[in-house]
């Protein structure tokens, strides 16, 4: 395998030209003939099909409500009304159930990198006991639906408050965030990717003298950025739409999460379009921050990744 | 510094070995107890949350219809022999084996395109990530009004589509040869962001040099993809395999808020045929023996797939 | 290989800090509401309810005028989607910590009959205060399940049919009348139909839900069919009744085309309010989604020689009360009373537009100037007298519902025929109530 530092094949141009090209896909040689790169052609076609739903919320969320009722629906409204925003704040305590769904997410994607990291790591690396087995049973829990196991959910959750701790119980948000604290679904994303890492670095750390702790925390987590922005990213989403589990286990408003709140527009006949397209733009604007903030560290560091000499 | 052998270039299941027997007595045991004080929390809270209530509510498969808190008696294996002559949990198992054999390939397929479309920097590759994402983010009732409108037979945007294309016009939605479909589409094109951010992350831990060389070595774009960069994406196919699986077998929601398992039961899959006996037709017992069929289900295809990936899967190390 | 620290530093401070506000939030978690177990004192009554827009405001309202007139007595309320309601109260239910008052649709009834924690108020209803005999017959027979009352009324409709003014003048039709037949009906909707335009006579919902069904039950009711023989153990719908409005249904939907087949349960509602539906068969609910259109209101048309006559279908829903222990029972239903009573009740009735649930509040009075707000609403209270039976109250009610669902569906998609459908249902009905 030639290093970095080998020139192109055509000899004419720099190292570190040929690697940007290579970075921008397309082989050495090939001229530039547009003024942007042809992947556009391919990517706005398809961000267009991807966010087309978004559009029609978003126009949704600013049309008057006679304009919403309309089929097909009606993409250039006549008259805007931002007003339905105000109006949605105002038809409930929506600030509070922001703040309930953010702090419950936050919570929730914590634990689950720290927990997630270090179950994760025990899995892909260590030898123990029962390991096989005891993955098994754990990733058995992402095979049964929730509406199977949510009585029984409800029932332990109840005990762990009246006995346990207050803060854990029926209507409190640590019994929001306790139950997710720790997913299979993280687990097995963290394993799978920890397997990808080259164990070298790991070993020659341990051979130092290094513990199994700081292996995991001074070497193998930078290594994992991309993984765990993107766990952190999909658990965050995760917590903030969950709906059935809150559904169940909170019993007064002041503890409601958003997905909650924006039921509270949609009646068993009756659904207040505006209203609602309003309140679920308002709850994807954290969504999409925290992924615009986590796809920032799937570009690694070369140094990270340019394992001389693999 | 210990003596002994550096790491060898094998696979994860290499152990140090250091000197003497005693040394390595000592390495197994402590691998024993970090392993297991590594995975006790987490583990813990998946089992107090998942595996207790899982079995449970297998208690109360074998259970006639409880609405009453005590039970209304054993009932053996009967739920499991209804469910054996139910007719309609074989048209439910037929609907969720087709969707899932158009679901997860399909995103698979489309993720990983546009993944490889979207791991380069150019101008609004934020953007374009972000909205890969978003379709994620959506919350499941407007993506089906969406859907529903954009394949309605009268007003949607695909029998127009066809119209231009003097194809003719199509019921989805109200055909029951056609609504699965329809959800797939609908489903594949929610999952999509899903898979591109797995892919994404996948792709970049495979390494500029190895690219670069394929690239001098005179291998062209497709050859470098199909030799180097999919196998070293697979293990998060593998993942992305097992995943999608494991979330087309229990599909619901879709289901729920678009055609209620219609058009006369074309779309109605396991887990919407459990709701519906558990939540509207008050047979918990039955919905618990079908939730547990199912899981068995799952089960054997997950292990299969495990198997299989096995042979197939290329870890770096 | 060194890590560079201060990576880390920014994000996991972060974190950090969300960790520890989290941990100082949960544990300061407010403990209001969902209280559990019997208890001698009356604490807050908890009231589960799904009312949204202008019936949730006036709901509130009256909560608060309540708690004014009982100084002491709290009433706690929390908004439950009605769909969801019933899973909700099974879990609670399940789990020891049911609220004392939920609002259930009528059809889950002979279901949460069966619940223990449910409270029988048989011999409650009979109090004079109550005027058991006030509400309406279609709402007293969904309540009860088995000679027990299970629920106080909260909610009535029926269905009748809301028409396009406009769309009937463009086509040179008279506007329905009191009298009219199916046939008419039948003959409107194809003169209505217009496939260039993408314009239809009427829509019908085929998601195969009781939604599906109970449109059909009351053609069967008026063609003089009965679903089920009198001790609700055979089926009793393949008869010439039935035929009838299968025969009905299938002439517009298969031969005339003029039906637009809804299978998402909501989009009749918006086309209807585009203009490009001519006829809807509907409830009151659905009159506050058209205000772009000018539409009337007529009763149902008749299968003229048969017995139903101008027959409707009701839809009531029920306040449940669960057992909370005496004292939470009793103030749940002192709430109830209230709640229920003439005054109350007319005043919610104005406020939102829902039919009176009690015949005495079905005044003119009351009808004129609830039309005066939402046109075509006087038409449905007045309707209510052509509520004659409710559905089969039994436990099997949902498998049935399900099996009559894909018979019609089956009937309007053109796959099979009326006879045949009706047969096998009626087969399919039986098995069901023999308990196979």
């Amino acid at each position: 395998m030639t290093a970095v530092s080998t020139p192109a094949r055509d000899g004419v141009r720099s190292a570190g030209r040929s690697m940007r090209s290579i970075l921008a896909g397309m082989p050495a040689r090939r001229r530039r003939r547009w003024p942007f790169s042809p992947w556009h052609l391919v990517l706005v076609p398809a961000t267009i099909v991807l966010l087309f739903p978004f559009a029609w919320v978003l126009i949704t969320s600013v049309e008057t409500p006679s304009e919403a009722l309309h089929f097909p629906p009606v993409l250039v409204p006549h008259t805007l009304r931002f007003a339905n925003y105000s109006d949605a704040l105002a038809s409930a305590p929506f600030v509070r159930f922001l703040v309930n769904s953010a702090v419950v997410a936050l919570a929730t994607v914590l634990c689950n990198l720290v927990l997630c990291a270090l179950a994760g790591y025990a899995f892909a690396r260590f030898r123990f006991l029962g390991r096989t087995a005891l993955f098994a049973v754990i990733m058995a829990t992402l095979m049964v639906p929730f509406q199977v196991t949510m009585i029984p959910q409800f029932i332990i959750t109840k005990w762990l408050g009246v006995h346990v701790l207050a803060g854990v119980g029926i209507n409190h948000l640590g019994a929001l965030i306790l139950p997710n604290a720790a997913t299979a679904f993280g687990i097995f994303f963290l394993r799978q990717f920890f397997r990808t890492l080259p164990i070298e670095y790991e070993e020659s750390a341990r051979v130092d003298g290094a513990s199994r702790l700081t292996v995991l925390v001074r070497i193998v987590l930078p290594l994992a950025t991309p993984a765990l922005a993107t766990l952190a990213a999909l658990t965050f989403l995760d917590s903030w739409n969950n709906f059935l589990w809150p559904l169940i286990a909170v019993t007064s408003t002041d503890q409601m999460t958003l997905p909650l709140g924006l039921a509270t527009f949609q009646g068993a006949h009756a659904t207040d379009w505006t209203l609602l397209m309003a309140g679920n733009v308002m709850s994807l604007v954290p969504m999409l921050a925290v992924f615009f903030i986590a796809q920032r560290y799937f570009i690694q560091s070369v140094a990270a990744t340019g394992l001389a000499g693999t | 510094m210990a003596a002994g052998s550096v790491a060898r270039a094998g696979g994860p299941r290499q152990r140090l070995r250091t000197q003497g027997g005693a040394t390595v007595r000592r390495v197994l045991d402590s691998e024993q107890v970090t392993g297991w004080s590594f995975v006790t929390p987490g583990v813990a809270i998946i089992m107090l949350f998942g595996t207790v209530p899982i079995i449970w509510s297998a208690v109360l498969s074998f259970q006639r219809s409880t609405l009453n808190t005590s039970g209304t008696g054993f009932a053996g294996l009967s739920n499991y022999r209804q469910l054996a002559r139910d007719p309609v949990v074989a048209q439910a198992i037929q609907h969720t084996l087709v969707y899932t054999a158009l679901f997860v390939p399909g995103t698979m397929a489309v993720g990983l395109f546009l993944a490889v479309a979207m791991n380069r920097k150019i101008r609004f590759i934020a953007f374009y990530r972000t909205a890969a994402y978003a379709t994620m983010a959506i919350s499941t009732i407007s993506e089906a009004i969406v859907f529903t409108w954009l394949f309605d037979p009268s007003y949607g945007v695909a029998n127009y589509s066809l119209s231009l294309l003097h194809l003719p016009q199509q019921q989805f939605l109200n055909s029951p040869s056609e609504a699965l479909f329809v959800i797939a589409a609908m489903t594949i094109w929610g999952w999509t962001g899903f898979a591109v951010v797995v892919y994404l992350a996948a792709l970049q831990g495979i390494p500029r040099t190895l690219l670069e060389a394929a690239a001098i070595d005179g291998a062209g774009p497709w050859r470098t993809f199909r030799r180097i960069t999919l196998p070293l994406l697979s293990p998060a196919s593998l993942f992305l395999t097992v995943w999608l699986t494991i979330n087309a077998l229990q599909l619901f929601d879709e289901v729920y808020l678009s055609t209620q398992g219609g058009p006369l039961h074309a779309t109605t899959v396991l887990v919407y045929y459990l709701y519906d006996q558990a939540f509207q037709q008050f047979n918990f017992g039955y919905a618990s023996a079908i939730a547990y069929f199912l899981f068995l289900v799952i089960i054997v295809i997950t292990v299969i797939q495990f198997r299989v990936g096995r042979r197939f899967t290329y870890y770096r190390s | 290989m060194t890590i560079p620290r201060h990576r880390w530093r920014g994000p996991l401070a972060g974190l950090l800090t969300a960790l520890t506000a989290t941990a100082v939030l949960v544990g300061c978690g407010t403990d209001s509401g969902g209280g559990s177990g019997a208890g001698a004192t009356s604490g807050p009554i908890q009231v589960w309810e799904g009312y949204t827009g202008p019936d949730a405001k006036a709901f509130a309202h009256l909560v608060a005028e309540y708690e004014a007139q009982h100084p002491g007595q709290k009433v706690s309320t929390l908004f439950v989607n009605n769909d969801d309601t019933l899973q909700k109260v099974l879990t609670a239910v399940r789990g020891g910590s049911p609220p004392d008052i939920a609002y259930l649709y009528g059809s889950w009834a002979p279901n949460v009959a069966q619940i223990p924690q449910v409270v029988d108020l048989t011999q409650w209803v009979k109090r004079s205060g109550v005027n058991w005999g006030d509400f309406w017959t279609g709402e007293r027979d969904v309540a009860t399940v088995n000679g027990k009352v299970i629920g106080v009324p909260a909610l009535v409709d029926n269905l009748a049919v809301v028409y396009n003014k406009k769309l009937f003048a463009k086509a040179g039709l008279a506007p329905p009348g009191p009298d009219w037949t199916w046939q008419q009906f039948t003959d409107d909707a194809k003169k209505l139909t217009d496939p260039a335009i993408k314009q239809y006579g009427s829509a019908y919902v085929t998601p195969g839900t009781e939604d599906t069904v109970w449109h059909w039950e009351a053609l069967l009711w008026e063609a003089g069919g009965q679903l089920l023989s009198a001790d609700n153990k055979q089926a009793a719908f393949a008869t010439p009744a039935g035929l009838a409005s299968l025969n009905t249904l299938r002439g517009m939907a298969v031969t005339d085309k003029s039906v637009y087949l809804d299978p998402s349960d909501s989009n009749y509602a918006t086309l209807f309010n585009s203009g490009k539906i001519g006829m809807l068969v509907t409830g009151p609910w659905d009159l506050g989604n058209f205000p772009d259109v000018e539409y009337g209101v007529q009763v149902m048309p008749s299968y003229p020689g048969a017995s139903g006559g101008h027959q409707t279908i009701s839809g009531p829903d029920n306040w449940v009360v669960f057992n909370n222990g005496s004292a939470r029972v009793s103030a749940a239903q002192q709430f109830i009373l209230w709640l229920t009573a003439p005054a109350q009740v007319k005043s919610f009735s104005l406020a939102t537009g829902e039919l009176p649930t009690r015949q005495s509040q079905a005044q003119p009075s009351l009808s004129q100037q609830m039309n005066a707000a939402l046109p075509g609403v006087s038409t449905f209270i007045t309707n209510l007298a052509n509520v004659q039976q409710a559905r089969p109250q039994i436990p099997q009610y949902p498998k049935i519902s399900q099996i009559l669902g894909t018979m019609v569906v089956s009937v309007l998609l053109g796959k099979s025929q009326p006879q045949a459908a009706l047969d096998s249902a009626a087969q399919q009905v039986n098995q069901a109530l023999a308990g196979t």
